[in-house]
């Protein structure tokens, strides 16, 4: 809300590094109100960072094997942890006590490679084995169950899908709406799954072959989605219109080849990709170099036709992971030496906000003399009109943004180079069917709660 | 929801009365109608705020003796049970404000006390004191738990954040210190003011801060970065002395020593309301929002008295008098129609006013806009 005094230019990408962690992380994640920063570790401790102290504030420890993923509810009360040792643990920060409490324990059958949590219900998990499975696990007392997304065989229409049966699946996430689930596979597919029928719902080549899909972020609007595959090169697709049949109301199957509206890559020197993420806004997208010597963060300018921006350099410690803010124009980036790099946009000290009524001016203004500026006034009538002027009601206990929804409707999103594809209705739609499936019983991840205050007892 | 959804249209049938009429109770609003809600909701109009036009009727519930010098600062817990109040003597006094029964003194600091702020979670309790350190208090054992040293003048104002992890103090000397709560270690100074920096606040996101000072300055300050955003000045010389963030931080209150209290839009560097009618020349005196009944503006006075002001018409709708001298320090409750307020040298005692019959105006209020 006050984005506009702190920065008062155009919203942008960071530019250089504002603090640095010591977390000894493998990768790290803000949490949606950009309050915390939770940190994954090798040793299978997982850590949460306060960003207003820039300190460790909870340590979650109770893996015992490296963790691989971390994931925050929609209000950041839970946290979910995955580790390879095939466990997936939900954390409560609200808890009073220190070290919080396990929420829930999820054993799997393999080493979990990710897990997260469905957007609107942080009692629906989603989790990536390494084996190259997919669960969606729902901890819901009436819908409890553990199922497993698969391509279905493809006898009903066996022609063709031969070639893309049984690929491992190496990345699953659920979009914005927490309709869909969206799983990348090692030949290079998007399988799309209907997270309340567990159906799939499409099968997407990608246009030219991709090779494995490693990784895949949404923009934050839900119709666009980038993925990040072995054969070097970030592809920002439209995310396409699931249809449904008028008379099931169930989603008609779509076999369709995606054509990406950018590709992004490095021609030089061919460096792969470790992470990408796109800023809040959708209008910058920042990639991760898989560089050995050094720290790089590549940044593309989504709304000037994908157009590289610039090249964030964070040092000699190679980069492993990294993930833009929820709301502001930071990144954090983690190095494989464990330390995480707080990106930010600094703005220049602005020495006219040290004067009242001062305002500083990029180029000289021709200063023009209102017709009545220098006119005595009578002062009984500027009272009055003073008086007048207050008259105006004020608000001073509303909260802006305290019942907005978390997921903006669909609106002011211009498609940049887009390939034509309709406008996807996956997000902003009245709640239908798997809306109403994904809000029913949510347990009390509700916005309220607060993290126990606690003090260090060192200094006495 | 918003009680002050639609209170604009008061009525439509006095247009024509005087609009400059301050005593007014039914002060109209002008015949442009309020710009926003009316036209995207033709239904909701007729809510006619009827309730908010009633002004409040605060009663003297008890009177707390016990101060020995005068009192500086008296700040209600987050969670309503306790008040805290401090003064020149060294000492933090603990009280409940139901039973007006003297709980706990929280003693160590060796000079007097000028400010108090409480932790969100009413556990702990910050103090401001001229020994130029802050202690945090655990109210419960009464022990300090951190002693924050580093300024290097008496401490005159503090304030914790929402999420307690952070502090601000103010200090003689002009500068403004942020604290590592936790930890107790300050974490950066900012070189602020010129002159006695007389009140901090965090809004509630904690990104901003706003200080005051006897130079006549209201600053606002980045809080991760330290910058200064803004620079707000009266144009005649008004000195503010105290300055806090609304509840939805959207404006900030001040009160300076031209008698006045303004609400200021501090993005626009305007200011919208004035509140005027008591006397404030001489001391720093405190004036806090009023949100759980009617809204109201409460403020100190150099005249013994305590002053409620209608948010919106500006009109005093209440005088408390009670206090033998200046009442310096002024309370709301949070979640109920309560205030306390403290005075100095030939009073020293702390007051709880409470106000019992917009109780149910206020639940009629909430049923009738939904």
């Amino acid at each position: 809300m006050n984005e506009s005094l702190i920065s008062p230019f155009n919203f942008s990408h960071p530019t250089a590094v504002q603090t640095s962690l010591y977390a000894l992380g493998s990768f790290a994640r803000f949490d949606p109100s950009g309050r915390f920063i939770g940190v994954g570790r090798f040793d299978g401790l997982a850590t949460i960072w306060d960003l207003e102290t820039k300190a460790a504030v909870r340590w979650l420890d109770g893996h015992v094997k490296a963790v691989t993923s971390l994931d925050w509810s929609r209000h950041s009360q839970y946290v979910l942890t995955s580790s390879k040792d095939w466990n997936v643990i939900v954390w409560d920060l609200a808890s009073v006590y220190d070290p919080p409490q396990r929420h829930a324990t999820i054993r799997c059958d393999a080493p979990v490679s990710s897990a997260s949590f469905h957007p609107r219900n942080s009692q629906i998990i989603l989790a990536l084995l390494s084996t190259g499975e997919v669960y969606l696990i729902d901890l819901r007392k009436n819908h409890r169950s553990r199922t497993e997304l698969y391509e279905p065989d493809g006898d009903e229409d066996g022609t063709e899908g031969q070639s893309s049966r049984r690929y491992a699946m190496t990345v699953a996430r659920f979009d914005t709406s927490g309709k869909y689930v969206f799983i990348g596979t090692s030949g290079g597919y998007i399988l799309v799954f209907n997270a309340r029928t567990k159906a799939m719902i499409a099968r997407h080549r990608i246009a030219g072959g991709a090779g494995t899909i490693k990784g895949l972020d949404f923009a934050k609007n839900g119709r666009r989605l980038v993925t990040n595959s072995s054969d070097r090169t970030l592809r920002q697709f439209i995310v396409p219109h699931y249809p449904r049949s008028p008379e099931t109301g169930v989603e008609i199957f779509l076999d369709q080849e995606l054509e990406p509206t950018h590709r992004f890559n490095d021609p030089i020197n061919k460096t792969a990709w470790h992470a990408v993420s796109y800023s809040p806004d959708g209008e910058w997208l920042a990639g991760g170099a898989a560089d050995a010597a050094n720290h790089k963060i590549y940044i593309w300018d989504i709304s000037n036709d994908g157009q590289f921006a610039s090249t964030l350099d964070g040092g000699r410690e190679p980069l492993a992971h990294l993930h833009w803010h929820p709301s502001k124009a930071s990144i954090a980036s983690t190095t494989n030496q464990g330390n995480i790099l707080i990106w930010h946009s600094p703005n220049a000290e602005r020495w006219g906000a040290f004067a009242g009524g001062f305002e500083e001016v990029d180029e000289n203004v021709e200063y023009e003399e209102r017709e009545d500026e220098f006119d005595i006034e009578d002062e009984a009538e500027i009272i009055r009109r003073k008086k007048e002027a207050e008259q105006d009601d004020v608000d001073i206990d509303t909260i802006d943004g305290a019942n907005a929804p978390v997921y903006p409707a669909v609106n002011g999103f211009h498609v940049s180079g887009g390939n034509g594809a309709p406008p996807s209705g996956n997000v902003g739609e009245s709640l239908d069917e798997d809306m109403k499936w994904a809000d029913e019983d949510a347990n009390d991840d509700i916005g309220v709660w607060k993290m126990k205050i606690l003090m260090d007892d060192d200094d006495l | 929801m918003d009680p002050l959804a639609g209170m604009d249209d008061s009525s439509t049938d006095d247009d024509n009365a005087s609009q400059t009429t301050e005593d007014d109770p039914q002060i109209p609003e002008h015949a442009p109608a309020p710009p926003p809600p009316p036209s995207a909701a033709p239904p909701l109009p007729p809510q006619p705020s009827l309730a908010r036009r009633e002004k409040p009727h605060y009663e003297l519930r008890h009177t707390l003796t016990g101060h020995t010098m005068s009192i500086s600062a008296v700040k209600f817990s987050p969670d309503g049970t306790l008040l805290a109040s401090c003064g020149a003597e060294n000492i933090v006094k603990i009280w409940s404000p139901f039973t007006a029964e003297l709980i706990r003194n929280l003693t160590g600091h060796t000079a007097g006390l000028s400010d108090l702020s409480w932790s969100s979670d009413s556990v702990y309790l910050a103090s401001a004191s001229d020994d130029t350190t802050v202690r945090i208090w655990e109210v419960d054992t009464g022990l300090t738990h951190k002693h924050l040293k580093g300024h290097a003048k008496w401490v005159f104002c503090l304030n914790y954040n929402s999420t307690s992890t952070l502090l601000v103090s103010g200090a003689c000397d002009g500068d403004i210190k942020i604290w590592d709560a936790r930890k107790g270690k300050c974490v950066k100074t900012l070189h602020a003011h010129l002159d006695y920096v007389t009140a901090v606040h965090f809004n509630r996101e904690s990104d901003l801060i706003v200080s005051c000072a006897l130079d006549g300055l209201i600053r606002i300050w980045n809080t991760s970065t330290g910058q200064c955003l803004k620079t707000l000045a009266e144009d005649h010389n008004a000195i503010c002395q105290q300055v806090q963030f609304s509840p939805n931080s959207k404006y900030i209150l001040s009160t300076a020593h031209d008698s006045a209290i303004r609400l200021w839009d501090y993005k626009n560097h305007r200011c919208l309301k004035t509140y005027t009618g008591h006397t404030n020349a001489k001391y720093c005196i405190s004036a806090c929002f009023s949100v759980t009944g009617g809204k109201w503006i409460v403020g100190g006075s150099e005249d013994h008295k305590i002053y409620i002001w209608d948010l919106q018409s500006r009109e005093i709708v209440q005088v408390l008098e009670g206090h033998q001298d200046v009442v310096v320090a002024v309370a709301t409750h949070p979640s109920q129609n309560m205030i306390a307020t403290g005075s100095i040298e030939s009073d020293l005692s702390i007051r709880i006013w409470e106000d019992h019959s917009r109780q149910g105006h206020q639940v009629q209020g909430t049923t009738t806009s939904n």
